[in-house]
């Protein structure tokens, strides 16, 4: 397990890991948990020439602002996130992800904003934020700019970052009153790569009858991809076995499917339609508890 | 220091954890638990010094002692799966800076692993060190490469120009018998095929009222242990090649001496603990190349290889497929038996004429038949070579037989234990071979408390649909008698009364080295914070041949049994000498000897010692322990093959979700009957241990392959079980029937694996009705049999087959 | 080859600071069972998924062979052999004696800091949260019963003793 040398330097702030980037060229990379990155350079499927270590560059803050949106530093580590109680209240389906990342290890060092940047189509975490119609701020030579997490993975490893940007900042909306959510993921063993991930957040009425829905289908395809659309005829009614179903199962038949080492390519697409019927039920009780107020645990 | 001939300079022999603390600061490694602590077998209160070593981190594996100033070695591998070498070019790599060795096929003095395996005058297939003219599979070593720095040998290792020719390989049991198909090997592929029949198979199959067939295949898999292969090789002051290596079988040193035509006497293997073994450091794993590179550069070299370089390119199980046809009268009785196997033998044989011998002797299962046949064949397959796995061909067929008599309860209406119970053998029942079975059998006890531990059928937990299964099974322990297995032990008692021990097993984690100290302190009565054991060293540690095969403690364990009875003989007279009492009067217990009955008389071991000593009665012995030998004729498929069997029983309640065919295990328990047990935690520990690995067999352990090429070689990618995948297990280690062990023991090392894939198969059909016919059952497969109503999934096997 | 790209680093092991030149391409793992003198953080797979190479990292539980050791400057690095003095053993390592919860050992030492460093935030942790707790700590010989054996036994211990050690 050796990789290639490379140049380290510590950048102490945002704008200085930009300008190293900028200045070490296009082969230089940063680092921050590394958990992708490194097992890369092990396999010598990466040579960086040089690594910026962006670990310390802020104080990997987690914050509530008063409109309700969760604030993020693109440092904050999963393990920060798997011990917040203000993400478990807020964004609880971000909880539910984080704990099946990887392993204890794994989430100690792996960080948000690398996750994003990574581009890997089974991370848990794009769809939680494509759900929550979560944003990212980045820094980059030209400048800051906001994208929105569903514009961000563009397929296997890649991104719509540009050259020498950064993400700094993830902004997620949180929930809501009569919002209820839940993410599944699907592996063959815990903390393996995800076969299928599932994240679904609705709205529903006093009722229980649903007014708004969001579907995010994970792992199977090269990118996330947000399958609201496929799920806006649940509008209007409860989400039940038979219609959560028959959603799923047309999102899963016209999904774009690609192959696994882990399952075959018909299998995964059944699964893709247990999983996001499971997730939009899984959704919809939880709406539900949150309504009448009873106690909910993560 | 001062050195001579006799006294190598042991001062550059450093432990690596000295490196911060100083030459001269003493490693201090801690004391032994007072013996008040809990039991951990009859006579040894005291855990034995290894596993006090591993839970303060301070036991030397190895790869963590070393020479300073020692090379880096690495194995360069072919990258194709089946091709000519056109030719190969080493001077960029000889070029790097800090290479010092860069070695081919025409470096390598003998370039051949070859041993005659199967003990039956079988031809082995010679197997290369480094390919020199043909790549047989992917990963196949080419090159290997010694340098100052790991880094620069990887570099160099990436320098190493080989020109391929692709060539048509065969990649599948079926692709390797069509007409027609290319030779792995000049004179077919077909490596070795044996047959047993006793009695009229064809007659009694047409007298039976049903024929019942089945189809069944087990994957390949990877032992996947959690240390790499791994040692660190030097030349000694006395110019003996010497390696301290994480292997089963120092007696390697034979064939290392060999590759490097050199006397036998200037090799030495030295065995480190090991961290896992399971078989997959039976045959040699870096020791060739390591040896080759020390030979070479006369410099000490470490090597340890990585495990994506692992899973790709070292020995793997023997993918079996089994066809079973068997001939059943209608109240269930077995009268007829015929089986075919076909086990993929990879690209070169390695030990497959024994894991197919195994299978194929041991493929009737513990059901009695007067009229079977079998045959057991190998085949060559361009992939990666496949050789010894805890279990070894008899843990396979327990997939086979199990599987088919729930196939046989089925088809007649019978219950599941029914038909076992009309079946099971006993003691004088006649084998495939012809051989009677020599010990009392089990196996009936075990499956009744199996299933009565298993108490009421367990709750549904996330909806499923829940079931229960069980499979028994008899698997061998010990050697195949016309091995004539041996071991050889030396034990001695020092001046002060404590004992040492030398004997050549190597230890795999299972207590190997502390059962020695058990036996010796069961029979002299010295404990064992009292005893060191000298283990793995050819040169300076009697051969006891091994760990595998369950035999260790059969032999070993035997051997010491011999030793320690023939050392307190010896001393015996002495002692009733100084006690004034007769030999029968002699009690051994607490580092004491006394008159039974009578606590004032007793005299120390040390006072023993040194008087006998005195008079001129040498307090130690070395002797040798010989096995059962029989005779096999593989023509006939005649004669006698193992000593003896352990039995056993696995039940297990499974809860299967219906909508992802993904099983879960609610309860499982382990039965074996374990004639007698030297240290019961150690025996529960073997059978947690081996059914975890059987579990991880059953439902998802799977090396895929296409045109040779593996799917994956992450370590991500090979599913054995975590915390979350196996529920706690109840082990349970009965003292039925005493077997041939030290003491009435009967192995259990290997036994707990077979019955698990089985027990969950017939689990899984209670459940929700499917009969699974191929492990690993994944999710995808049983989901796929629900949706049919029968399992499609073994290879080679249409719907009309069956 | 290219020019040296030494960098000097300060870390402590176990309560001993020492400092290092390393080039950036060492990993921690690489660092500490060399120079650094603990080959008791073992390299079982290289891609951080078996565990034998847990390290509590200013007292996380980190991959050693997925940190580079220039990453770790300035840092405390806990090993197995720093749960208790030299020559002594921790209650939770005897208990993994008492209870055969190490066959041949190699899992051992990072099972170990798992262990004492999710007891130590969850003193009554149940069964199954100790299960979760050591999921991503891969052992082949024990089939992890007695493992979890083991921890139970030492956290009884601890809840008994009311130290918590």
């Amino acid at each position: 397990m050796y990789a290639a040398a490379f140049d380290y330097v510590r950048a102490s702030s945002w704008s200085e890991a930009v300008a190293q980037l900028a200045e070490l060229g296009e082969d230089a990379h940063v680092i921050a948990g590394g958990q992708s990155l490194v097992p890369m350079m092990m396999l010598h499927f990466a040579a960086p020439s040089a690594l910026i270590d962006i670990g310390g560059v802020d104080e990997r803050t987690i914050e509530l602002r008063d409109d309700g949106t969760l604030v993020l530093s693109a440092l904050v580590r999963h393990a920060d996130l798997e011990h917040s109680d203000v993400v478990a209240e807020r964004v609880p389906m971000l909880t539910q992800a984080v704990r099946q990342i990887g392993n204890v290890r794994v989430r100690h060092r792996g960080t948000i904003g690398g996750s994003l940047a990574h581009g890997e189509p089974a991370a848990e975490l794009p769809c939680v934020l494509i759900a929550h119609g979560a944003s990212v701020h980045t820094l980059g030579p030209e400048g800051a700019r906001t994208i929105a997490v569903n514009d961000l993975p563009v397929m296997q490893l890649m991104t719509a970052l540009h050259e020498g940007e950064l993400i700094t900042r993830v902004e997620i909306p949180t929930l809501t009153d009569g919002q209820g959510s839940c993410f599944i993921e699907m592996a063959r063993r815990p903390g393996d790569f995800a076969m299928v991930n599932a994240a679904a957040l609705v709205t529903c009425d006093d009722s229980g009858t649903c007014t708004a829905v969001r579907l995010v289908l994970g792992a199977v395809g090269n990118r996330p991809v947000d399958v609201s659309p496929e799920a806006q005829e649940l509008v209007g009614h409860t989400i039940d076995d038979a219609n959560s179903e028959a959603v799923a199962g047309a999102i899963a038949a016209g999904a774009e499917v690609i192959p696994s080492s882990h399952a075959g390519i018909e299998y995964r697409r059944e699964m893709a339609g247990v999983q996001l019927a499971r997730a939009l039920r899984g959704a919809s009780e939880d709406a539900r508890r949150r309504r009448s107020g009873e106690a909910v645990t993560v | 220091m001062a050195t001579d001939a006799h006294h190598p300079d042991t001062s550059k022999l450093i432990r690596l954890l000295d490196a911060v603390e100083g030459p001269d600061a003493p490693v201090t490694t801690p004391p032994r638990p007072a013996p008040a602590r809990g039991p951990l077998g009859r006579t040894s209160p005291v855990p034995h010094r290894d596993f006090v070593e591993k839970v303060a981190g301070t036991l030397p594996y190895a790869d963590d002692w070393g020479f300073p100033g020692m090379l880096h070695g690495v194995v360069v591998r072919a990258r194709v799966p089946c091709a000519r070498i056109a030719s190969i070019d080493v001077s960029e790599a000889q070029g790097v800076p800090g290479v010092r060795a860069v070695l081919t096929a025409a470096d390598i003095p003998h370039n051949a692993i070859s041993e005659e395996a199967s003990g039956l005058g079988i031809e082995q297939t010679v197997q290369p060190v480094l390919a020199g003219e043909r790549i047989r599979y992917d990963g196949e070593p080419v090159a290997c490469i010694a340098a100052e720095s790991m880094v620069a040998a990887v570099h160099a290792a990436g320098l190493v120009d080989v020109e391929y020719e692709d060539e048509d390989g065969v990649f599948t049991i079926d692709e390797a018998l069509a007409d027609g198909a290319p030779s792995v090997h000049p004179g077919g592929n077909t490596y070795v095929a044996y047959h047993s029949a006793i009695g009229d198979v064809d007659a009694a199959m047409a007298r039976a009222d049903h024929i019942i067939e089945g189809t069944y295949q087990t994957p390949r898999v990877d032992h996947a242990y959690l240390e790499p292969e791994s040692g660190v090789g030097w030349v000694d002051a006395d110019g003996v090649v010497t390696l301290r290596v994480s292997t089963q079988v120092i007696e390697h040193a034979r064939a290392l001496a060999e590759i490097l035509k050199l006397p036998h006497s200037r090799v030495r293997v030295i065995a480190a603990y090991m961290g896992g073994g399971f078989g997959g450091k039976e045959d040699m794993t870096v020791e060739p190349y390591l040896a080759a590179l020390v030979w070479k550069t006369r410099r000490p070299v470490r090597m340890v290889w990585e495990r994506q370089e692992s899973l790709l390119a070292r020995q793997k199980r023997h993918p079996f497929r089994m066809h079973y046809r068997t001939g059943v009268r209608d109240d269930g009785t077995i009268v007829a038996q015929d089986i075919k196997i076909l086990g993929d033998a990879g690209a070169y044989p390695l030990l497959s004429s024994r894991v197919l011998f195994a299978g194929g002797v041991n493929a009737t299962g513990p059901y009695r038949c007067t009229d079977a046949r079998m045959q057991s064949t190998a085949i060559f397959t361009n992939t990666v070579p496949t050789s010894a796995f805890r279990g070894f061909g008899a843990m396979q067929v327990v997939f086979g037989y199990e599987s088919q008599m729930d196939l046989i309860a089925q088809r007649l209406g019978l219950s599941r234990e029914e038909v076992r119970e009309r079946n099971f053998v006993a003691r004088g029942d006649i084998r495939v071979t012809g051989e009677p079975i020599e010990t009392e059998c089990g196996t009936r006890e075990c499956m009744h408390r199996a299933l009565q531990e298993l108490g009421e059928l367990s709750a549904p937990t996330r909806g499923g649909r829940v079931g229960r299964g069980f499979a028994c099974s008899m698997q061998p322990y010990g050697r195949s008698m016309f091995f004539a297995d041996r071991a050889s032990a030396w034990i001695g008692l020092e001046q002060d009364g404590t004992l040492v021990i030398r004997a050549g097993v190597t230890d795999l984690g299972a207590g190997q080295a502390a059962s020695l100290a058990n036996i010796a302190g069961e029979i002299l009565g010295v404990t064992v914070d009292r005893t060191s054991v000298h283990i793995g060293d050819s040169h300076l540690t009697p051969l006891t041949g091994g760990t595998f095969a369950t035999r260790q403690l059969y032999m070993s364990g035997n051997a010491l049994q011999k030793v320690a009875t023939l050392l307190r003989d010896k001393l015996a007279p002495v002692a009733c000498d100084l006690l004034g009492c007769t030999e029968s009067e002699l009690e051994w217990a607490n580092n004491l000897v006394g008159v039974a009955g009578d606590r004032a008389r007793s005299v120390t071991m040390a006072e023993l010692s040194r008087t006998a000593e005195a008079r001129d009665v040498m307090p130690y012995v070395h002797d040798t322990y010989h096995a059962q030998v029989g005779h096999f004729d593989p023509d006939t498929g005649q004669g006698q093959t193992y000593p003896d069997y352990t039995h056993g029983c696995h039940a297990v309640d499974v809860e299967v979700d219906e909508r992802t065919g993904e099983i879960t295990i609610l309860k499982y328990v382990a039965v074996h009957d374990v004639g007698r047990a030297i240290d019961l935690q150690r025996v529960e520990g073997q059978i947690h241990g081996a059914a975890a690995q059987g579990i991880g067999y059953a439902l998802s352990e799977e090396m895929e392959t296409e045109g040779g090429v593996l799917h994956s070689t992450l370590f991500a990618n090979y599913l054995i079980p975590t915390a979350l995948d196996l529920p706690d297990l109840t082990a349970i280690g009965l003292e039925l029937y005493l077997g041939k062990g030290p003491f009435g023991a009967r192995g259990i090392g290997e036994p707990p694996i077979g019955p698990c894939g089985p027990a969950l198969a017939s689990a899984v059909q209670d459940a929700v009705g499917v009969r699974m016919h191929r492990l690993p059952m994944t999710p995808e497969r049983v989901l796929a049999a629900l949706h049919t109503g029968r399992d499609d999934s073994v290879p080679g096997v249409t719907r009309e087959d069956t | 080859m290219t020019a040296t790209r030494g960098h000097l680093i300060s870390i402590s092991i176990n309560g001993r600071p020492t400092e290092f030149a390393v080039e950036p391409n060492l990993s921690l793992l690489e660092l500490l069972r060399t120079d650094g003198g603990s080959p008791e953080v073992k390299l079982g797979c290289g891609e951080g998924v078996c565990g034998t190479c847990t390290v509590l990292l200013d007292g996380e539980p980190v991959n050693a062979c997925l940190v580079w050791a220039v990453q770790a400057d300035g840092c405390e690095i806990t090993t197995v052999r720093g749960l208790a003095a030299e020559g002594e053993l921790h209650d939770l390592q005897n208990a993994f004696l008492d209870h055969a919860g190490s066959q041949c050992g190699f899992c051992t030492p990072g099972m170990l800091l798992t262990v004492k460093w999710y007891l130590d935030r969850h003193p009554a942790a149940d069964r199954e949260e100790l299960r979760h707790a050591i999921a991503g700590n891969l052992c082949r010989c024990t089939g992890y019963t007695k493992i979890l054996d083991a921890i139970e036994a030492y956290r009884d211990l601890r809840l008994k003793d009311g130290d918590g050690h």
